[in-house]
């Protein structure tokens, strides 16, 4: 964008020679079906939903109807202050996610690199094979692979068969509430317990996700590291060999090469990779909605789920669409945050144009997934352009 | 970083654009609710649509059939749509003002769309009002309202595995019909491969405990919070007691999804569930043999949960007398039982009764229940109390039952302000 | 010539003798994570289909054999002879042909204006799509079957298609890939005397095949699982697709749940 612009000067001279005439008009003319289509099926509604996160409709006629008040911030109050089910319930919610994320985007993103950088060996045989292997998880429907899920977690179901064979007990996956590190601790010291942040004790937010979630972490690494493997694959490819080469002359060993010289190159893929990690596990429904809707215990209840069920279960809209604004909040003050910290002041030219490569694929196969992997392109992309020379 | 902030001071105004944008359009939306005539039903010669939350072809295909005998018989055409959410496409239906005329609704359900005002409280006009049991009616009545006609209803019988009831030295006699007689058959019951009783760890099948003590989480009306009772500490006490003498045990922690699934498996003697446990036995544990009993009485007598839909219809259906007239027939004697034959649940109708245990001799204890059963609260967001209940007496074993039941009454509380 | 070749022949001959001494272990341990890896991917989807040809109850006593003890195919001729399965299937190929023709054409244009034309208001154009997608999307599927519902496209194929004509993820991907084209090639067809259109059909568009194949890949999965959109657009059963009829959507699995409560049963939790 920022080579557009130095290009300015010029253009404008050229404009008046004709070469660019009229080139507006075709601006808007080749971006009217975009405008049209995402503003009627996408703009509207998220303008309507935000709406209705300030006001009382409750699900009848229109929510624009006369009937239909305006009860400013009651609705987010009653999550983040409310005292009731209502702020524990969005309370629980949040922790639960918020270990789904800290457990699924660095796994990952580790396990998706790992992937690419083993398949992409120029002497290893049957790329091709390994490769779409790890990438078919990722195709297929995340119903579909849920239901799958749930059937090999089982309490005698395959993994559990597995797990016998070395000798372990395997827990009764999907049924069981235990936060993995209480290690079966029924109760915590007092003052974890006694303190409590949105109506959920300290005790409980330390105590990671339970078992059951736990299960559902796992099936999130293996349906988007094939995905991710696509994108850091394309990336290495387009690594030039000279850097490499150097660094090989220098008498680098394989693990430092791979630490010093390829990872800093990969900045940019990574950090597609952990954003759209980031927005993907932030919002993740599918599962429990086709899995546990919540159960046991309300320990994989999330956000979105829960937006869900106060909407279309209890007919709080209001408070529905509060839950959905309060975790856009949420995706976006994460996604800056990592963006600070992930930020380089200076890259490269060559380094931004690794960046141009289209990702292959989004973080899952639903159209949700896509509208992801474009909100992180777009949301990355403002980092480049700012530290282009 | 100074570029982005101004990207995003950009989004900013162009939502604020947009939303100018809409308020001017929004007028277009309003056109749904038209409150509906008060007293009479509306009338036309509109077809009517049906929308079902199918359990599979056996069901769509009764219900099918049924209303489109109906059909031909009235004249008016009906067609059924299966829904695949059944929730969200009721939720399209009245927020655009075009529901499904006729559909299946949940006892959690029926407060929210009571209170909004989509649902046609049509239930004293039904001609056939005085044969539904009356504790089915007090579950789809909201705010004195009557609102829709029960399609059917379950409730939970004790189900008992023979063999290993003989294996353990025990006769008919020694049924139980008191919560001592339960407490001693569990335990005889109880051996290193099996677990005397097994149910699930949730309010659907301990709430029994609680009625059969003389209490409930809510009375009848779901217009007061009654979850911190005497009666229901006396209930919570018991099975407490059982937990920790081990003759029972939660189906999760016999690695089972439910009871059915436990005691199926030959991992609980004895397990608490509705009469649906008669489809699951058959399909998936054909060789297991058992009987079904009622549950043995608490220190306030008989008791136990009943679970119900109901047919809803539409306050914005433009024909509700037809509607109405569907509703009576799908609710006759007739179809109940066909419907009962197809896929399971209990006629709602007394009259229907005798004809449907002649049918069913082994599923008397289900029906012999509905004399004393009662239902599960309603009162709006009753559910999501319910579900915070069942994640504190997952724990019942090691927690103190009236701390339990003093966070619920809160809860429930809340709800009536 | 041969002087030449030989010596540099035998040389990287060499070189590799001398590394198969300690990189064959290496490698050998590389193709054993790398199978084993690809059988832990993979196995899953194997016991899936293992299991349609079993029969229920031996699918629930062996959930892990990869051989029926008892072979059947009873619920492909289920599928097949006793379902809709023609009309869902006709349903979701017409909605995903014409949804990737469409967003093959529309991302393209508009990424290309948004990443070569200069217009006012490109820029908050840009930012105005970053906003709307950040938005989790299970929120709007009220509001869309309004909007659907309002212009009067609900419950037909236009409201299936036309919402899916074009998506921010692909109008990104083409963005992108736009930006990574050398401009000199467009402003020699420019000063040849090709028009805007002219130019990004027949000189840029051509260049950007690598990008339209990511997206037809994209679009084609994408409408072929999509579920939610087509629960919100449509009621017949006419227009049901094959994710909205399959029993192993959320849906029908839903209904499983409900079914139990349809049957008057309380939710297992």
């Amino acid at each position: 964008m920022s080579t557009t612009t130095r290009q300015a000067p010029a253009l404008r001279l050229r404009k008046k020679s004709g070469i660019r005439r009229g080139e507006a008009a075709s601006g808007w003319l080749f971006t009217a079906p975009m405008l049209i289509l995402l503003g009627l099926f996408l703009v509207v509604p998220v303008l309507m939903a935000l709406w209705v996160s300030f006001s009382d409709w409750s699900g009848r006629g229109s929510p624009f109807a006369g009937n239909v008040n305006f009860i400013g911030l009651k609705n987010y109050s009653a999550l983040l202050s409310g005292g009731g089910l209502a702020e524990q319930d969005f309370g629980t919610a949040l922790k639960n996610n918020a270990w789904y994320v800290v457990l699924v985007v660095p796994l990952q993103t580790a396990l998706s690199l790992l992937l690419a950088v083993l398949v992409n060996r120029q002497i290893l045989k049957g790329r091709g094979f390994f490769r779409t292997a790890f990438y078919f998880p990722s195709v297929t429907s995340s119903v579909a692979i849920t239901v799958l899920w749930l059937f090999l977690f089982n309490s005698t179901g395959a993994v559990n068969k597995l797990l016998s064979y070395i000798g372990i007990t395997g827990p009764n996956w999907f049924n069981d509430p235990g936060g993995i590190f209480h290690f079966g601790a029924a109760n915590g010291p007092g003052f974890l317990t006694a303190n409590t942040a949105l109506g959920v004790s300290w005790w409980d937010w330390l105590g990671g996700p339970s078992v059951a979630m736990f299960a559902f972490v796992l099936l999130a690494i293996f349906t988007t590291s094939g995905t991710f493997m696509l994108l850091f694959i394309a990336a290495l490819q387009n690594l030039g060999g000279d850097v490499t080469e150097a660094a090989m002359m220098d008498g680098a060993n394989g693990w430092q090469r791979f630490w010093r010289v390829t990872l800093p190159q990969l900045r940019p893929t990574l950090f597609t990779v952990l954003t759209l990690g980031l927005i993907g596990c932030w919002q993740v429904f599918d599962q429990i909605y086709t899995g546990t809707k919540g159960a046991p215990g309300k320990t994989t209840l999330t956000p979105a789920y829960l937006s869900y069920q106060a909407a279309f279960n209890n007919q709080e809209w209001g408070q529905g669409a509060a839950i959905a604004f309060l975790l856009f909040i949420i995706i976006v003050v994460f996604t800056l945050l990592q963006r600070w910290i992930l930020a380089e002041r200076k890259v490269s030219k060559r380094r931004m144009r690794l960046y141009d490569i289209p990702p292959s694929a989004g973080s899952g196969p639903s159209s949700g997934a896509s509208g992801q992997t474009a909100a992180a392109i777009a949301l990355t992309a403002p980092l480049q352009r700012k530290d282009r020379p | 970083m100074q570029r982005s902030t101004t990207r995003w001071l950009v989004a900013g105004a162009l939502a604020a654009i947009g939303a100018l944008t809409l308020s001017a359009c929004g007028s277009g939306f309003s056109s749904g609710s038209s409150g509906s005539p008060s007293g009479g039903l509306t009338s036309s010669n509109k077809a009517l649509t049906v929308l079902i939350g199918s359990s599979g072809d056996a069901e769509t295909k009764a219900v099918n059939s049924a209303v489109a005998d109906w059909a031909t018989s009235s004249g008016t055409k009906a067609t059924v749509n299966v829904a695949s959410d059944l929730n969200q496409q009721l939720a399209q239906g009245f927020s655009s003002g075009k529901p499904a005329d006729v559909f299946y609704l949940s006892t959690d359900a029926l407060a929210g769309y009571a209170s909004n005002g989509s649902l046609l409280a049509y239930g004293d006009q039904l001609s056939n009002k005085s044969d539904f049991y009356p504790s089915l009616v007090k579950s789809f009545t909201y705010n004195g309202k009557f609102y829709c006609a029960p399609k059917d209803f379950s409730t939970l019988a004790l189900e008992i595995n023979t063999d290993m009831w003989a294996a353990a030295g025990l006769t008919d006699a020694d049924i139980p019909t008191t919560w001592d007689q339960l407490a001693t058959v569990a335990k005889k019951l109880t051996t290193a491969g099996h677990v005397g009783l097994g149910i699930g760890g949730e309010y659907a099948r301990i709430g029994a405990f609680m009625t059969e003590a003389g209490g409930n989480l809510m009375n009848a009306d779901s217009t007061k919070a009654t979850a911190n009772s005497q009666a229901n500490i006396t209930a919570l006490d018991y099975a407490k007691k059982l937990l920790n003498d081990g003759s029972l045990k939660y189906a999760k922690d016999l690695g089972a999804g439910w009871g059915g699934e436990a005691f199926g498996k030959g991992l609980a003697a004895m397990t608490i569930e509705g009469n649906w446990i008669t489809g699951g036995m058959q399909a998936d544990y054909p060789n297991i043999k058992y009987k079904i009993v009622e549950l043995p009485a608490g220190p306030a007598g008989k008791g136990t949960l009943q679970f119900t839909n109901c047919w809803g219809i539409a306050a914005d259906s433009p024909n509700q007398a037809a509607a109405l007239k569907l509703v009576e027939k799908l609710t006759s004697a007739g179809d109940q039982l066909a419907f009962s034959k197809a896929f399971g649940p209990m006629p709602s109708i007394q009259s229907a009764a005798s004809e449907w245990k002649k049918a069913n001799p082994a599923l008397v204890p289900f029906l012999s229940a509905a004399d004393y059963a009662k239902g599960v609260p309603t009162a709006k967001g009753a559910a999501d109390v319910v579900t915070d209940f069942n994640s504190k007496i997952e724990s019942l074993a090691t927690g103190d039952p009236k701390t339990i039941l003093d966070a619920t009454q809160t809860n429930l509380a809340a709800l009536l302000k | 010539m041969s002087t030449v070749v030989k010596p540099a022949a035998t040389r990287s001959f060499h070189r590799r003798e001398q590394l198969s001494g300690r990189q064959i272990a290496s490698r050998s341990v590389l193709y054993a994570v790398l199978v084993v890896i690809a059988i832990i991917y993979i196995f899953p989807f194997l016991i899936d289909i293992a299991t349609s040809f079993k029969t229920e109850p031996d699918a629930a006593s062996d959930p892990l054999g990869l051989i029926p003890a008892t072979f059947t195919t009873a619920a492909y001729q289920k599928l097949f002879l006793n379902s809709d399965f023609p009309i869902w299937f006709k349903n979701s190929a017409i909605v995903t042909i014409v949804v990737t023709l469409g967003r093959v054409f529309f991302n393209s244009l508009a990424g290309y204006a948004l990443a070569r034309l200069h217009f006012r208001g490109r820029n908050l154009m840009f930012a105005g799509l970053i906003a709307v997608m950040s938005v989790p999307s299970v929120v709007l599927l009220i509001p869309k079957f309004l909007v659907i519902n309002q212009i009067g496209i609900y419950d037909s194929y236009a409201g299936m298609i036309i919402p899916l004509l074009t998506d921010a993820a692909g109008i990104f991907i083409m963005k992108n890939f736009f930006e990574s084209i050398p401009v000199s090639v467009e402003e020699q067809a420019r000063i040849d005397g090709a028009g805007t259109f002219r130019v990004f059909w027949s000189v840029v568009l051509p260049m950007a095949r690598p990008a339209l194949v990511t997206i037809i890949i994209l679009s084609f999965q994408g409408s072929w699982n999509e579920l939610s959109h087509f629960i919100v657009s449509t009621q017949s059963p006419g227009l049901t697709t094959l994710t909205r009829a399959s029993p192993r959507s959320p849906p029908v699995s839903s209904a499983r749940v409900r079914s139990i409560r349809s049957s008057s049963r309380p939710p297992r939790s």
